[in-house]
């Protein structure tokens, strides 16, 4: 019996061939889409979970309040992370990880290596970062220990053993030994790094006082407690911790610290601190959200199609009943037939979810998934949802199909019943109400990044090239030499370029008051050309000049939020204004307008700008419009010239500021493609149905034909029906829409206000596509000859 | 062999009660060869899928073998049919995914016949009807005739007491018309009972007793031998 359902089943879905590459086709679609996306949101969960202790392992973290504003910092101060492993027995071990940026050399080779890291020789006991060389608890013991990754390694010493070599640190001018090779950290690690530097090099040689600073934020903090360890009153016990050996500094500088614990396992997809590598929770669930939505809309296609053609089953039905089937024999060939299909569609989208991964991987912006057979329980998952699929997506129609009357079916006076064709109808709605959303949804995304892109940023960055040149005497000669290259129109030198991060400082401004306001405020360095170099406009007061000789140490220039921060009404009032930041002191002496120095993620904070040449790491350099690449090259040459220890590094500012929405970028190309193939699979349905309900009504489009009936207006028949489906959905799925994309846009600081056209757009889009889809069966419908159809009934 | 007694069988629209059967009554012999005509929508058919079982009286006593199965459930009425009773349709009805041997095997394959038995018992009744070269061919390849002759092997594959005929030849020549006809009458002559429904005279004057029928009673009742 098994085989004649097999038999049965293979030749009905060979002799309707079309219908079966639509169902399959759809089918395959749907499922490739979403396991990909399913692979991306286990993904996303993965993070950190290979760490053996994960679950004991915490974050420190820092909020810190100061009269003026309270920071929720992602770090603690260096002193801290020491003594609560010294004061808490619970604390088994705790982990600092500063971020480096150093130069390395090896003879000739040189390279700037920003993904490097300094950390507590606890490292690699707290963490289950793989060692291929070296002992997990020696290797960062002593200072000027490094360890490679094993591509670092491969890059500075090839084949050659690593271990014991030395490599130079220029920055800091000291020789380090490697001690060991760790495996390439794994992408779904927040923490990353090529090289790590045992922070002992800082604690015993360059900063010999770095474990006793209670007031300097540089570096995150990890903590291993003990098994079962309760956390919540860990943390209590943190105030008094923090007042025993801190009390009398917060007291002083007016800022008070509390600290708090974040669970490494959901610290990638829900710490909103940063410093985590951008992982994001609500993106998760709308992927997941997409994912069965797609997966939805295939088996949907897949019932809707199955039950249109219950008419052509039924004589067969009617037949196997009077030959003795009984319903539940029947319902189990059509669930067979059902479940035959899904794996004919597992076999395309295992061969399809092959090819497209790579691609995949591109588009998420790292390896989600090295290939499908890399983790063969992603086959079987596949499988299993092939197999869920097939079932659930069987039993509807094989209800329909095995409940048909014999006697009524073989008579020939049968009807689908008007029941089958409500949840066909519905089922379309639900269909295109998804898609509906998931087109405004990307509309909307794409306006918020194009209004991202294009927002006034109070700056000028067009044609800015920025080089990095670690601190280094000779920022200033080499910027003066590049002003003479003919290509090159202006210079400046600075510590940081918008977007670019900066850093904050302990800061005493006098207020409206007249008192020392205390505030944590941004900071940025720089020289006398780069105000005019940025197009920064000066609201009160004046630039940084040459003419005083002051302006290198006693002057400050603030942004419009700072002069509110310190309760001025007007700019010119704040002119004047003592400071104290460190170290320095001295009086306001201008007001710039707000300029985002952040992405439009962030609302524009108060910000304040000094002259300090030591600090000034970058060189700015406003290219003329032609030949840029001989400038560049002439660049080089001088840096070469100049900074012979360092690598030629630079990037153009339009380009870094538009990076920082990189993660909304992906997330917009991601849902664009999703979108687009929910549609798809959509249509691909329609299409399916379009053609069985035009099938149907053969025998009416011949009498309307006969009796005189245009091609147009039959055309209009047939697709009005599906049109008012799609409507419908339309009006489903705009406030819908709406609510989602509302709520999205809420994580800007500045954003786009949702328009009456973009509803319109989504909504017109599908509506179009709909039409073409339809017209396609209805035009030909409309074309046959009407005598041909009124025969065959 | 059949006994049905003040039969009644209504078909109900929203607004409209149609009476299909109105306290028919006859009986079927063993071994018999019943006739029964009538203008089209005087009930025949609803008779027909009655006495085949597929259908279920509102009224009436319905005795097959003896045995009261008016009121049977559709499970058992579905095990009574497919080990006692053979049908041959108008149209065939033969399924177009299936080849002629395996048309001929499916009611073995309901009833839980083996393979083996299965083959054997389908090559016999393939032979008998002279369409043993068609066996691997599809539906579609074949003539009516040939379609015919298909739907009677697979009637009496299962070698039913009854055979229940609704017009057999009526998509059929005179010529096949006449080849099928002949194979009924050898089954009958075999001893298979046979109702044919027919709206020719020439095919009802095979049969040993005629029934016309009209709005859903018997009219008249000739007997031929």
């Amino acid at each position: 019996m098994i085989r004649n359902y097999f038999k049965i089943a293979w030749r009905n879905l060979w002799r309707r061939r079309g219908f079966t590459f639509i169902n399959i086709t759809g089918l395959s679609i749907g499922m490739t889409a979403s396991f990909l996306m399913l692979l991306y949101v286990s993904f996303e969960l993965s993070y950190d979970n290979f760490h053996n202790k994960m679950d004991n392992i915490y974050r420190v973290v820092a909020d810190i309040k100061t009269p003026s504003d309270n920071i929720e910092a992602n770090i603690t101060a260096w002193a801290v992370p020491p003594n609560l492993e010294k004061d808490f027995p619970e604390i088994t071990s705790a982990v600092r990880i500063n971020d480096l940026n150093m130069i390395v050399r090896k003879g000739d080779l040189k390279f700037k290596e920003t993904n490097a890291i300094a950390v507590d020789s606890s490292f690699f006991s707290v963490f289950d970062f793989e060692l291929l060389q070296g002992n997990p608890k020696e290797v960062l013991k002593k200072q000027f220990s490094i360890v490679l990754s094993e591509t670092t390694a491969k890059k500075y010493f090839g084949d050659q053993n690593p271990i014991g070599k030395s490599l130079k640190i220029t920055e800091e001018g000291f020789n380090s030994t490697v001690t060991g090779v760790m495996k390439d950290f794994p992408e779904n690690s927040h923490i990353q790094a090529d090289i790590i530097l045992s922070l002992t090099t800082f604690t015993q040689h360059l900063d010999k006082e770095l474990d006793t600073r209670w007031g300097s934020y540089d570096a995150a903090a990890y903590i291993l407690v003990n098994p079962n360890t309760n956390t919540d009153q860990l943390t209590a016990k943190f105030p008094a911790f923090l007042e025993k050996h801190s009390g009398e500094f917060m007291k002083q500088s007016k800022m008070f610290v509390t600290l708090n614990l974040e669970p490494l396992k959901s610290l990638y997809l829900e710490s909103t601190r940063g410093g985590t590598g951008g992982g994001s929770m609500t993106n998760v669930y709308i992927f997941s959200i997409i994912a069965i939505f797609i997966l939805l809309i295939a088996s949907i296609n897949f019932i809707n199609l199955t039950t249109a053609r219950s008419v052509e089953r039924a004589k067969e039905v009617g037949i196997r009943k009077v030959m003795g089937a009984e319903k539940q024999q029947l319902s189990l060939q059509f669930i067979g037939e059902s479940i035959i299909t899904c794996l004919i569609a597992f076999f395309i989208t295992t061969l399809l979810i092959i090819i497209i991964l790579p691609f995949f991987n591109e588009i998420a912006g790292k390896v989600i998934s090295d290939g499908l057979f890399s983790n063969y329980s992603n086959i079987f998952k596949l499988f299993g949802i092939s197999l869920a699929i097939g079932i659930f997506a069987g039993i509807y129609p094989s209800i329909v199909l095995s409940s048909f009357k014999p006697i009524q079916v073989l008579k020939g006076n049968f009807s689908t019943g008007g029941k089958g064709v409500l949840l066909r109808k519905s089922l379309v709605i639900v269909q295109f109400t998804i898609s509906i959303i998931l087109i405004t949804g990307t509309i909307i995304i794409y306006n918020q990044m194009e209004y991202m892109r294009n927002q006034e940023l109070g700056f000028n960055k067009d044609r800015l090239l920025i080089l990095e040149a670690e601190s280094s005497t000779s920022q200033l000669s080499l910027k003066n030499a590049i002003d003479n290259i003919p290509g090159v129109k202006f210079t400046s030198l600075g510590s940081s370029v918008p977007g670019g991060g900066n850093s904050s400082a302990y800061s005493e401004i006098e207020n409206k008051a007249g008192d020392l306001q205390i505030a944590n405020l941004d900071l940025y360095f720089v020289d006398h050309d780069y105000i005019p170099q940025f197009d920064l406009e000066i609201l009160a007061g004046r630039a940084f000049s040459k003419d005083f000789a002051s302006d290198s140490t006693k002057a400050m220039i603030i942004n419009e939020e700072a002069v509110k921060l310190l309760g001025y009404s007007n700019p010119k009032n704040a002119i004047g204004a003592k400071f104290k930041q460190w170290g320095r002191e001295g009086q306001v002496i201008g007001v710039v307008k707000n300029f985002h120095f952040n992405s439009l993620h962030d609302n524009i904070g108060p910000l304040t700008m000094r002259m300090e040449t030591n600090r000034n790491d970058l060189i700015s350099v406003k290219l003329a419009s032609n030949n840029m690449k001989q400038t560049i090259a002439e660049i080089e040459k001088l840096w070469e010239s100049f900074l012979p220890e360092q690598p030629f590094d630079y990037f153009f500012l339009d380009d870094s500021f538009n990076e920082q929405y990189e993660n909304e970028e992906r997330f917009g190309n991601l849902f664009l493609y999703f979108a687009s193939l929910a549609i798809l699979i959509s249509c691909l349905g329609l299409l399916g149905l379009a053609a069985y309900s035009t099938l149907q009504r053969r025998r009416e489009i011949g009498i309307r034909k006969v009796i005189g009936a245009s091609v147009s207006e039959i055309v209009n028949l047939l697709s009005k029906d599906f049109l008012k489906l799609v409507m419908i959905a339309f009006a489903i799925a705009s406030p819908i829409a709406w609510y989602v994309m509302y709520n999205w846009l809420q994580d800007f600081a500045f954003r786009i206000d949702i328009q009456w056209w973009m509803f319109l757009l989504s909504g017109g889009s599908a509506i179009l596509i709909a039409i073409l889809t339809v017209s396609f069966h209805a035009v030909k419908a409309s074309l046959s000859n009407p005598v041909k159809s009124l025969r065959t009934e | 062999m059949i006994q049905i007694t003040d039969l009644e069988k209504f078909y109900r629209t929203e607004e409209v009660q149609t009476i299909a059967l109105n306290k028919l009554s006859f009986n079927v012999k063993e071994g018999e060869f019943v006739a029964i005509m009538g203008p089209s929508g005087c009930g025949k058919s609803t008779l027909l899928n009655i006495l085949g079982l597929l259908d279920d009286p509102d009224a009436g006593s319905f005795k097959f073998n003896g045995e009261e199965v008016a009121g049977y459930n559709e499970r058992k009425r579905s095990d009574l049919r497919k080990h006692n009773v053979g049908f041959v349709f108008q149209s065939f009805n033969l399924i177009d995914e299936l080849t002629v041997f395996e048309n001929v095997e499916l009611p073995l394959i309901y009833t839980g016949v083996k393979p083996a038995e299965r083959k054997k018992r389908v090559e016999e009744v393939l032979e008998k009807m002279q369409i043993m070269h068609r066996r691997n061919h599809f539906p579609q390849q074949l003539s009516g005739g040939q379609q015919q002759r298909v739907a009677v092997a697979r009637a009496v594959v299962n070698n039913p007491k009854l055979i229940l005929a609704d017009e057999p030849t009526g998509n059929l020549d005179s010529t096949n018309g006449n080849e099928v006809m002949d194979l009924l009458i050898e089954l009958n002559e075999a001893g298979t009972t046979i109702i044919m429904v027919t709206h020719s005279e020439h095919d009802a004057k095979y049969s040993h007793r005629i029934i016309r029928m009209l709005d859903g009673q018997k009219v008249t009742e000739n007997v031929l031998v």
